[in-house]
């Protein structure tokens, strides 16, 4: 009985955090939009260059994407790389790969560097508002299966957990 | 006890005597680290926007920063090296002239732009920007026009790094002429370009804002148009203009002045290169305001730039006190002559 009950109690668990699991990779979409809000209004506002732009964002994000950009801040400053796509790219592969975003996710943010920093303000404001409107697209979908997976998660966990018992006894 | 009282007065004495023997070879040692020091910040400094292959090349010609006036980059050209007023051809490894590659040329943009060519619109459109230390860099290439006026520009396919020079000190002969009871006179600086009138009126500057036996330190206002007198980086002067200078930098010299008198009260404002018509009334309207100018303008003598519309009312009028023409005889900033409101000479050839 006990271990049925803990059986139970585990795959209603696992369920449960695949749900958790959903909501926060949805809430990292978000936090990364935010950021690159954050980086529109600096560069549109200041229309300082991007070392600075991403240094004013750093202080204001929290673990690992305060690393990232400070990362970034620090390859720009130091002028090693002859191109900022590299930079870039490099950057998100090390620091970001805690997030364990999906590929097309990842692809995404890596192709917003390909045009940062070589055209005109105007061009590089509306180039991050492009990307920002195709993350929402994704945050979207992201959201719209959210409660569905939830829910599925939950069922599975507790179904699974059934199953197994019965398999058990 | 006698040897006692000689050895404790002469040792002081002694040490005296060392120390007058040693603190010259001491300070001359100190001013050429300071100098070493400043030629490698300088080093520094330029090595960090260059492409790789032209930075490489340039280690390996072991330049002279110190003498170092120009590096000049243009797509399928030789790189050029210009070192107290010499140009050298620098070769690459087959020993052929090196010839600069567009890739290059994108490659030193993005690094003197801190890969963000947005970010200096502004500068791109009057054709140069300031770097850190004060070093300029000419850029030409194709100009994008809206509304005949230039946009911005684009495809760039000339580069002009223009090492940063202060000549400290080379104001020197001409304070006591452009000052009166320690307070300095109305100027005005005549010269021909690339005859050190920039670099004059900044030791001007800095020497009216730290003051001197001529003058008596007081804030000077600098509109610096185009970065010439500060170099400012991140509107941080990089040369120096004095403790006592406040600095706009990128501001167009008539709302310039303006915007400095009302808002930073200076005694001395200095602008350079003044010509337009707007300009002369800001002038005007400063000088009417107790400030005390310094300016500049191009031209070979008093006689030529009594001619121009503009200046040649303020002439006539003796709104300026004091007159120095500048010429490139021997070496740049030489004084050709200092004359005062009625264009009598005070000094000079």
């Amino acid at each position: 009985m006990i271990g049925s009950i803990l059986v139970l109690t585990a795959t209603s668990g696992a369920g449960f955090l695949y749900g958790m699991e959903q909501q926060d990779y949805l809430e990292k979409l978000l936090y990364i939009r935010h950021i690159i809000y954050m980086l529109k209004g600096e560069l549109e506002y200041t229309k300082a260059p991007l070392g600075e732009v991403f240094g004013q964002a750093a202080v204001r994000v929290r673990e690992p994407y305060k690393g990232w950009l400070h990362g970034l801040e620090r390859q720009v400053e130091r002028r090693k790389e002859d191109e900022f796509f590299k930079i870039w790219m490099r950057s998100i592969d090390r620091d970001l790969h805690t997030l364990h975003l999906k590929s097309e996710h990842v692809i995404q943010l890596k192709e917003l560097g390909s045009c940062l920093g070589r055209m005109d303000s105007t061009s590089e404001s509306l180039h991050l508002k492009l990307y920002v409107e195709r993350l929402e697209l994704e945050i979207e979908k992201v959201r719209e299966s959210l409660s569905a997976k939830k829910r599925i998660g939950n069922c599975l966990g507790v179904m699974g957990g059934i199953f197994l018992i019965v398999i058990l006894i | 006890m006698k040897i006692h009282v000689a050895v404790f007065f002469f040792y002081p004495c002694k040490q005296n005597l060392i120390n007058l023997c040693i603190f010259p070879k001491l300070i001359h040692i100190l001013v050429k680290e300071v100098d070493k020091m400043n030629e490698e910040r300088k080093q520094q400094q330029i090595y960090q926007i260059l492409a790789g292959s032209i930075r490489k090349i340039l280690e390996r010609e072991s330049l002279d920063f110190s003498r170092l006036q120009e590096i000049r980059l243009r797509v399928g050209k030789p790189l050029l090296v210009i070192c107290e007023n010499t140009e050298r051809i620098l070769s690459g490894e087959d020993g052929a002239p090196y010839l600069v590659t567009k890739e290059e040329i994108r490659e030193t943009m993005d690094y003197i732009s801190r890969y963000s060519l947005y970010a200096y619109e502004t500068e791109l459109r009057q054709g140069f920007l300031t770097i850190e230390g004060g070093h300029r860099i000419g850029v030409s290439g194709k100009v994008i026009v809206e509304g005949n006026k230039i946009k911005n520009m684009q495809y760039i396919s000339s580069v002009n790094i223009r090492a940063a020079h202060e000549v400290i000190g080379c104001a020197d002969p001409v304070m006591r002429y452009i000052t009166k009871n320690r307070e300095v006179c109305h100027t005005l600086i005549i010269s021909p370009p690339c005859c050190g009138k920039t670099t004059l009126i900044r030791d001007m500057i800095r020497q009216i804002s730290d003051g001197n036996a001529y003058v008596k330190g007081c804030t000077v206002g600098v509109v610096d148009e185009r970065s010439e007198l500060g170099g400012c980086y991140l509107g941080i002067a990089q040369n120096d203009i004095g403790m006592r200078t406040d600095i706009l930098d990128c501001c167009p010299k008539a709302e310039g002045m303006i915007l400095l008198i009302r808002s930073m009260a200076p005694r001395v404002l200095a602008i350079d290169e003044i010509g337009g018509e707007e300009e002369i009334r800001a002038l005007e309207y400063a000088m009417h305001c107790g400030c005390k100018l310094i300016a500049s303008v191009h031209g070979s003598d008093l006689e030529e730039i009594s001619e121009r519309p503009g200046v040649k009312e303020l002439i006539e009028q003796r709104r300026f006190e004091r007159y120095i023409v500048l010429d490139h005889e021997g070496k740049p900033g030489t004084v050709r002559g200092i004359y005062d409101e009625r264009g009598i000479r005070l000094c000079g050839k």
